[in-house]
């Protein structure tokens, strides 16, 4: 919303502070100040002056030379002995005694101000000097026309100073227009000016035209015969429209143009101009109809106007060209026959105002909010009616609004009033009212929302300042203020509202400060914010990397690891196919940012990511009627051809590695076993969390009776895919399940005092037997033997393959023993070890090498 | 695809015919049969070069899609998965952990903990907010009315699936979505005379284009306090005490009305800027104060919505962006860093 200094000054009755000033007050008590424009700076240097002289050069057919009278204001320019300036210039309508707008040398042409500043100087037009020029309307940045010069149409003495009379020495402050969401009424400028009075500390004074208006009007002229009607009271609580005759379309006076430029509107003519202003005055919208082409439209002896839904088959050409079919359910302003207007969007084609209007009809309506809303968002159309009927206007301003536009024309010319002012409003409506809402409100309710005892004097006053009644009551020896509400609030709904407008007026920044009191019971922790901090900070000493990515992915990216989009959220309305599906696992994220790392020279790391992923899939029903969520933790290992060199074998170890270090560090190691699996037994919901997972190199992460999750290497298509480098595996667990699993408390083995002992056990077994039988058996034995007494463990030193032998590989474990009683000999050790070596024999066709 | 020159298209039946006995299937791209038509092209005519010369093209890619599809990746041998390390492997070149100083915390990440740290000590319990929510939980239950144009300042992502009432599914534009769950699963313990206090860091997405500014995925921390007699003096108090624990000084605070529907009053808040102590820097833009969160009083509306009644009870709410604390404190240059997970960022938070 932009707002002119100079026009708030025009309704305020005592000078308002400097422009800093009001910023800073603005910005405090009213909203946040988006930009402050020096609207005067394009205009300074820019001098009225009179043509004294002008005559034809006699080598051109249009260039005449000027003798111009600028009362000698400005220093240092060439002049005749009178003190006149010569100027050159070639407009149609450059005349002895004009009144003109003089751009001396050393001047900016301010309609280039703003792009590449063009500074004039003095130079020779065929043989004639020119000092500076005479402008064009277009030049001045007052408009497109520049067939000629701007005719001054003020009355002052040349070398009067040119932004000034026309008031162009302006201030644009641009007010956010989210903070008016809840206020239609500062969309006008007479509604930003009683809140910049209320927040100043003064009592706005309403204009008779507003405040005390009377709605008697009789037609002043011949009259017009005209009927409106409204047909949806439900969606137009209120249509009004008045008929003016002897209209003469004309482009409106200067001040008036130059005021709509600085609020950033093209000036257009007379009577849109009006419209306009009223509407940036106001906040109202109001709309012009050529009266005649209503008419002919029914070819009717009276002009129709009709408020209604859409039907079926109407069809609209609008003001802006385009051809359109209102949607279903839309306001339009229609004749007997056909529809001219999408109400509160825009007008018509076939009733626009042109060079050959005589008669108009001007219509003040007010239109349900929301229905506003949908229509422009279907057409998408965003004018600046629909900025303001979207906030909800109050219908109680029409009738005002409606006879001062309408008087404004008359006094700018000689239109008359053609018609009674016609009124359809809601039958809820009680069209005479000036307050609206009464609420009573205790001074303590107010004290206690603010924190601060105020007086009701100073909260009264700060309420009438702009506009409301307020009035003191006792009730029950309570101090309470009676406050009736004027028609424009129609923000105020709730007590609450009033505490707002009290603590805005006096200056929240104002009221004293105090921390809440609190109870002394401990915050309660967030144990899953406490495990992802521990799953961050083992996994980033571990060397891994955390990463942040998308929460949505491309379907291109789910193809490419196989996941089904069917079982992914999908976005309508997406910002580009990169973002389409919400993604069912974490993973392909990760495995997407390998290859730009790789590249971008990183020769091996690991990336982790904590996020939350989503399933459309039966198994994972709705919570509370929201689709389920799962916090995922996932990691990937990669190393380049050079890298892995450093590693022996499958990728799976490493990614195993860092698994078991994570599952260590949170207590869990013991417990946690890694099992192969048969993709063809798990259910949809699981397979699309694996289905890049080699099965062959893959295993299940199995906690007791949890499925934390998956751990393996990528399938050929997915490395291919993704361009992954073969040493590449990686990992992806439940973080809730590990929640759950992590609750099984750390085990400590007090220290025994007696020496640890440790023998190696080398087992021969066929290639196909898991390296997990072969421990578990082992452990086993040695538990089942030194079951209480003693700390044991089994760690594997060495798990080997003769390349002449692909049938049998050799595993080597060290046990460690240490007792708490006594010191253990080798002979019983050995005599374990004998053990171990017979069973493995039967259970394993283990044979000891 | 069909070759009008004859030579192409004899050197195309040719070529393909030789793909199955090659090895490595691109060097099929050097046969000198191809380099030959090339060499050919030269010497043609002027009107004859761009046709001949667009099918010999056409020819090298047709090649070069058979080459590479037809290249198999190597689908690797089945492994031992429940042993420790693989099969003949030394123990010098078994998996290890990368060094320690490679490792880091996302920044964000790092923030967020110190941020949820400062409230957990003032009494604040710490909520995550949900990435995928309601219309309901967006905007009902905060006082945005159907079609209200409030709704339009929150560009949301909805998604094609449906909740019950045949609405779409939201990426949620605030963690004030977070709001009225925490509200009602909370409101009992109000008589007994115990606040509800919360902290809410989650993801959020707001559908707007991207630039070194912007990003569509951001992070934010939603607060809420709700208890007997609290006033907007309590709010700015319990701001500004956060604010000055955070940037470790003391600060001044100001506030500006602002309009949320689920808050009233509302408020944008700045702090004065903690880098140049206000005789202005880049990074308040010479200003001396630093734009960092919207607050305001939690609508009473939206307070009966869960079942509190706002008679009794008042309380305010808050939320803000950890993404510009972050590149506040680093003087970092582009949102877009963040999501990218490129190390050359990262690594160096390590």
């Amino acid at each position: 919303m932009k707002i002119s200094y100079n026009w708030i000054q025009e309704y305020l009755d005592f000078p308002l502070p400097p422009v800093t000033e009001l910023v800073t007050a603005i910005g405090a008590q009213l909203g946040a100040v988006e930009e402050v424009v020096d609207y005067g700076a394009k205009y300074k240097g820019v001098v009225v002056a009179r043509i004294v002289s002008c005559r034809l050069v006699e080598e051109s057919d249009h260039l005449s030379v000027c003798l111009i009278d600028d009362g000698q204001v400005v220093p240092a320019v060439e002049r005749n002995a009178d003190g006149f300036v010569q100027v050159v210039c070639g407009a149609p309508n450059v005349r002895e005694g004009l009144l003109v707008a003089w751009l001396p040398p050393g001047s900016v042409v301010p309609s280039s101000f703003d792009k590449q500043p063009f500074t004039l100087g003095a130079r020779k037009l065929r043989g004639y000097m020119s000092n500076g020029m005479l402008a064009s309307p277009q030049e001045l940045a007052l408009g497109d026309s520049h067939e000629g010069i701007l005719e001054v149409d003020f009355e002052c003495q040349p070398g009067a100073d040119f932004g000034e009379i026309y008031k162009l020495n302006d201030f644009i402050i641009d007010i956010e227009n989210k903070m008016f969401t809840h206020r239609p009424d500062c969309f006008g400028i007479l509604g930003v000016a009683r809140e910049i009075a209320g927040i100043l500390g003064h009592s706005f004074n309403e204009p008779d035209w507003f405040a005390t208006f009377t709605a008697d009007l009789t037609p002043s002229g011949p009259v017009l015969p005209l009927q409106i009607r409204n047909d949806s009271p439900n969606l137009v609580p209120r249509f009004m429209a008045v008929a003016l005759s002897a209209i003469e379309i004309k482009p409106s006076p200067i001040w008036q143009q130059a005021l709509l430029c600085r609020v950033g509107v093209r000036p257009i003519n007379n009577i849109v101009d009006t419209t306009n202003y009223f509407m940036y005055l106001t906040g109202q919208p109001l709309h012009a109809y050529d009266y005649d082409k209503v008419r002919g439209l029914d070819g009717a002896a009276v002009a129709t106007l009709v408020a209604r839904e859409s039907a079926a088959d109407d069809k609209l050409e609008l003001l802006n060209g385009k051809a359109i079919e209102p949607r279903a359910g839309a306001v339009v302003i229609a004749t007997a026959s056909q529809v001219i207007g999408l109400a509160g969007v825009m007008g018509g084609a076939s009733t626009e105002v042109d060079a050959t209007t005589t008669s108009i009809i001007l219509e003040c309506a007010t239109f349900e909010m929301y229905s506003i809303r949908r229509t422009s968002m279907t057409h998408g159309i965003f004018s600046e009616a629909v900025t303001r009927f979207n906030k909800g206007q109050s219908p109680y301003q029409n009738d005002r609004i409606l006879i001062a536009a309408g008087r404004f024309i008359c006094n700018a010319g000689s239109a008359e009033f053609a018609s009674d002012l016609l009124d359809e409003a809601a039958s809820t409506l009680q069209v005479n009212r000036f307050y609206t809402q009464q609420a009573k409100i205790d001074a303590a309710f107010i004290t206690a929302r603010l924190g601060l005892d105020l007086p009701v004097e100073r909260v009264a006053a700060l309420l009438s300042n702009v506009g409301f009644k307020v009035e003191t009551v006792v009730v029950n020896q309570a101090l309470s203020l009676q406050i009736q509400v004027p028609f424009w609030r129609t923000d105020i709904e709730l007590r609450e509202d009033i505490v707002e407008e009290v603590g805005r007026l006096y200056g929240f920044d104002k009221l004293p400060l105090e921390l809440p009191t609190r109870v002394i019971a401990p915050a309660l922790k967030n144990r899953m914010l406490e495990l992802k901090a521990a799953i961050r900070t083992i996994m980033s000493r571990a060397g891994a990397t955390e990463v942040l990515t998308y929460s949505f992915v491309a379907g291109a990216l789910l193809a490419k690891v196989g996941q089904n989009q069917d079982q992914a959220y999908k976005i309508t309305n997406a910002l580009s196919p990169e973002l389409q599906y919400y993604r069912q696992t974490l993973s392909p994220s990760l495995l997407e940012k390998v290859h730009p790392n790789n590249k971008a020279g990183y020769d091996q790391f690991a990336l982790f990511e904590l996020g939350k992923t989503h399933i459309v899939d039966s198994a994972d029903p709705m919570i509370d009627g929201v689709p389920a969520e799962h916090d995922r933790l996932a990691c990937v290992f990669a190393a380049d051809l050079k890298a892995a060199r450093g590693y022996d074998g499958a990728a799976y170890y490493q990614a195993r590695h860092y698994l078991e270090r994570l599952l260590q560090q949170l207590g869990l190691s013991a417990k946690v076993q890694l099992i192969p699996y048969n993709s063809s037994s798990l259910n949809d919901r699981d397979q699309t969390k694996i289905s890049y997972y080699e099965t062959s190199r893959s295993a299940m992460i199995q906690l007791g009776e949890y499925n934390l999750g998956i751990i393996g290497e990528y399938t050929a298509t997915v490395r291919k895919a993704l361009k992954l480098p073969d040493y590449c595996a990686g990992f992806e667990l439940d973080v809730a399940l590990l929640l759950e699993a992590a609750q099984i408390s750390a085990t400590y083995q007090p220290l025994p005092k007696f020496p640890k002992t440790g023998q190696d056990i080398c087992l021969r077994v066929p290639a196909t037997t898991p390296y997990q039988r072969v421990y578990d058996l082992v452990t086993g034995i040695v538990r089942d033997q030194y079951a209480e007494q003693s700390v044991i463990s089994v760690t594997a030193i060495d798990v080997f393959q003769r390349p002449a032998e692909p049938d049998y590989k050799q595993i080597t474990l060290r046990i460690s023993l240490a007792n708490y009683q006594r010191t253990l000999t080798d002979v019983e050790v050995s005599g374990l070890l004998d053990t171990i070596a017979n069973q493995a024999a039967q259970v394993l066709s283990a044979e000891r090498v | 695809m069909q070759y009008q020159f004859a030579t192409i298209a004899n050197t195309a039946e040719v070529l393909k015919n030789r793909l199955s006995s090659l090895e490595k299937k691109t060097d099929i791209l050097r046969a000198v049969e191809l380099k030959a038509l090339y060499d050919e092209l030269r010497l043609l005519p002027n009107d004859q070069k761009a046709t001949f010369g667009a099918e010999v093209n056409a020819l090298r890619q047709e090649l070069t899609d058979l080459a590479i599809d037809n290249q198999p990746a190597a689908a690797l041998p089945p492994i031992d998965v429940t042993a420790p390390f693989d099969t003949n492997s030394l123990p010098q070149h078994r998996p290890r952990l990368l060094p320690s100083e490679q490792g880091s915390i996302h920044p964000l990440m790092t923030e967020l903990a110190l941020v949820l740290d400062i409230f957990y000590r003032m009494g604040f319990t710490a909520v995550e907010s949900r990435e995928i929510d309601d219309d309901y939980h967006m905007f009902g239950a905060l006082n945005f009315p159907e079609n209200h144009p409030a709704r339009d300042d929150y560009d949301t992502f909805m998604t094609e699936q449906t909740d019950s009432n045949g609405k779409q599914f939201i990426a949620p534009a605030h963690t004030s979505s977070m709001q009225h769950r925490i509200l009602k699963q909370h409101q009992d313990q109000l008589a007994n005379g115990v606040p509800i206090a919360a902290v809410i860091p989650g993801r959020v997405f707001r559908n707007e284009d991207l630039d070194a500014r912007h990003e569509h995925t951001f992070y934010q921390v939603e607060g809420i306090y709700v208890a007997k007699g609290v006033h907007v003096g309590n709010l700015i108090a319990t701001l500004k005490t956060f604010l000055q624990e955070y940037y470790g000084k003391a600060l001044e605070v100001k506030t500006q009305p602002f309009y949320f529907p689920f808050t009233e009053p509302s408020f944008e808040f700045a702090l004065s800027c903690p880098f140049c102590d206000q005789t202005g820097c880049s990074i308040c833009s010479q200003s001396g104060w630093i734009e960092l969160l919207g607050c305001g009083l939690i609508h009473p509306n939206v307070l009966s919505e869960a079942g509190i009644d706002p008679e009794v009870y008042t309380g305010f709410a808050w939320g803000f962006g950890i993404e510009r604390l972050v590149m506040m404190k680093y003087g970092i240059e582009d949102i877009r860093h963040f999501e990218a997970a490129k190390l050359d960022f990262l690594r160096q938070f390590a």
